[in-house]
């Protein structure tokens, strides 16, 4: 019943829910403020949440006097998820139930450099870690994604040049020794991957393509419910699949590769003489705006990855393909053409056509998989954990990658 | 798109302080849509000239347009009435007010017989803040509770009441920790998504080309040099430092 005591009371728990959500970790004080109750109504929500096991209260100090802050209920322990993009920094910080307690983004400038931008993940990680009043020996791990092919035991990238300013740089180890953490490395689009095929719109099926299309273009293979990485981290890098063999000159040293045609640098280019200086954002923005040039842009890119991921998808013949990163938010201006290319090839119609959706986690779909990896990694340690030693476990250890992948 | 017109325009701008030359015959165009970043070393004339588009200094020649009509800004309130909001350095926020009292601090919203509108203006900060995605628990806070990223949250919500088109922020990420600079960084993509010219004035390189479309280098009170925000690092300190 509208307007009665119990849905009124149900509505005001929410609001204290959300707001502590919203904000990572909020004093009851503060949590009056945000949510227009009273400290006395507050104070009471907030004693039925604790019993609920929803939020947890610990002691802290607020413009120099003792205060209560309130933050969601840690299960067991948290993980960091870390993704660094080609002009984005993500830090978030999860508990083991997937449920993110904060994140932030840092603008990135273009052809950042692996020094300044492990820095400042390291200081975000433990400024989030501050926001939500926990500590860094409470996480067990963190997960990073790089817009590159990298080895999944030193996190570095194996292909030279594709990310300028990484290259030759073990980020798991600098990481690790940084924060005293566990950190595991991977391609941001396997990342994508492992999160659509163990939470997204991939979990039911055995072997999928996640195809992530922004800055650049990259793929990740799930054969039998696993990422398949391949000997290098190179699987599915269709970014580097030759596309115009007397096209230009790519980052990797090749010649014509996908990224040079509908990379952010070649989408941008033929804009700027009518629409000036735009970012990918302005031209995903425009695109849903019914911009006819932003479109065209963005259509024609679609049917040229939808061409390769063709390829790809007749070599492997999974059962659904995947779209995701930036591009993808334009929905059918980009999938249409690219469901297009693919329902063009014979063999991918057989039995069961070939389905293109889009990622059911959006453009989060990359950070969900660096948290989902470091929790992947940490389930193994849980049996330790519960014995009450979260402190030491995997302390100062590099994952290997290898053990369940 | 973007108008060919530029939002604000400096035609050979001078400004002299005495036998001190701050500002040579300088120009600058600002669009809608755009971030420009202003850097320079120390003394570079950066602070100068972002004073004569907020109307705190009036320029010893040259012209000032905005919207291609010439302009002149003899004072802060006339910036405001031609739609140009500035931060400086030091916020010139009050410590002992609230939020929304700093956000609506000179143009408070005034009902019947000069009441002021508490209850709206509340609503309008809490809009504002939300529109830039900032995260202030209670727009009742007093200022002095708020950490440094947030206070300069505050000033940059307050230069968007008014409906202004042109931002100007002088060294908006100093002393400011990461998590601060991030969601500082954040709210300035913000204030171009909605379509404002920034004027982004900075000593961090790496903040600037994070979030600018170009970059504008002054030396000596001079332009020396006009970058798009993907030039290189080193190609910019070249600038800036007469290297090059």
């Amino acid at each position: 019943m509208v307007g009665s005591q119990s849905s009124l009371r149900e509505a005001n728990r929410a609001r204290v829910v959300d707001a502590v959500k919203r904000h990572g970790g909020l004093t009851q004080v503060e949590l009056s403020g945000a949510t227009g109750l009273s400290p006395a109504t507050v104070s009471t929500i907030v004693k039925e949440l604790v019993a609920a096991e929803l939020v947890e209260v610990r002691n802290t100090v607020r413009s120099g006097r003792r205060a209560q802050l309130v933050t969601l209920a840690h299960r067991v322990g948290i993980v960091a998820g870390v993704l660094v993009g080609t002009r984005h920094l993500t830090v978030a910080i999860a508990d083991v139930s997937h449920e993110i307690l904060a994140e932030q983004v840092l603008p990135l400038p273009a052809e950042h450099r692996a020094d300044t931008s492990l820095d400042r993940a390291a200081l975000l990680v433990v400024d989030l870690l501050e926001r939500v009043g926990a500590e860094l020996p409470e996480v067990l791990g963190i997960g990073l994604g790089l817009p590159a092919p990298v080895d999944a035991s030193s996190g570095q990238v194996t292909v030279r040049g594709i990310l300028r300013g990484w290259d030759g740089v073990p980020v798991a180890q600098v990481l690790s020794k940084r924060l005293a953490r566990p950190v595991f490395v991977d391609n941001d689009a396997n990342l994508g991957a492992l999160a659509e095929s163990t939470v997204g719109a991939a979990r039911e099926v055995h072997d999928a393509l996640y195809v992530r299309a922004g800055h650049g273009v990259g793929a990740g293979i799930v054969l039998a419910g696993r990422v398949h990485r391949g000997v290098a981290g190179t699987a599915g890098e269709i970014g580097h699949v030759q596309v115009d063999p007397g096209g230009d000159i790519c980052s990797c040293g090749s010649r014509g590769c996908l990224d040079t045609v509908v990379g952010d640098r070649a989408l941008l280019d033929p804009l700027r003489s009518s629409h000036g200086h735009l970012t990918l954002a302005d031209v995903v923005r425009l695109a849903g705006e019914d911009d006819p040039g932003c479109r065209e842009i963005v259509a024609d890119a679609g049917a040229v990855i939808g061409g390769v991921v063709a390829g790809l998808a007749t070599s492997l013949n999974p059962e659904l393909v995947v779209v995701g990163g930036a591009l993808s938010t334009t929905g059918e201006v980009f999938l249409g053409p690219l469901r297009e290319a693919l329902r063009r090839r014979t063999l991918l119609q057989q039995v069961m056509p070939l389905d293109v959706v889009p990622a059911a986690l959006g453009t989060r779909a990359e950070l969900e998989g660096a948290l989902a990896l470091a929790l992947q990694h940490t389930d193994l340690l849980e049996p330790q954990v519960e014995s009450g030693l979260p402190g030491i476990v995997a302390a100062g250890q590099v994952g290997t990658g290898k053990g369940n992948r | 798109m973007r108008g060919r017109t530029p939002l604000l325009a400096l035609r050979q701008v001078s400004r002299y302080f005495g036998a001190v030359e701050a500002l040579v015959d300088v120009d600058l165009e600002v669009h809608a849509h755009e971030v420009v970043a202003l850097v320079g070393d120390n003394g570079a004339g950066k602070s100068t000239l972002a004073q004569i588009v907020a109307g705190v200094l009036t320029p010893s020649s040259g012209q000032v347009e905005i919207d291609g009509e010439p302009v002149s800004i003899p004072s802060p309130s006339a910036a405001n009435q031609l739609g140009v909001a500035s931060v400086f350095q030091d916020l010139a926020v009050c410590e002992n007010l609230d939020v929304t009292a700093n956000v609506f601090l000179g143009q408070e919203l005034r009902g019947r017989g000069g009441l002021l509108r508490d209850g709206a203006m509340e609503t309008e900060t809490r809009e504002l803040l939300e529109h830039l995605t900032v995260r202030i628990p209670s727009v009742r806070t007093p200022l002095r509770h708020l950490s440094a990223g947030q206070r300069q949250a505050v000033a940059i919500a307050r230069t968007l009441v008014g409906q202004p088109r042109i931002v100007v922020l002088d060294e908006p990420t100093a002393a400011l920790s990461v998590a601060q600079t991030a969601e500082v960084l954040t709210h300035i993509q913000r204030l171009r998504e909605l379509g404002l010219g920034v004027v982004l004035i900075s000593h961090n390189l790496n903040d600037v080309r994070a979030v600018s479309d170009r970059i504008e280098v002054l030396r000596h009170g001079r332009n020396n040099g006009s970058f798009p925000a993907t030039a290189a690092h080193e190609e910019i300190l070249a600038a800036i430092t007469g290297a090059a």
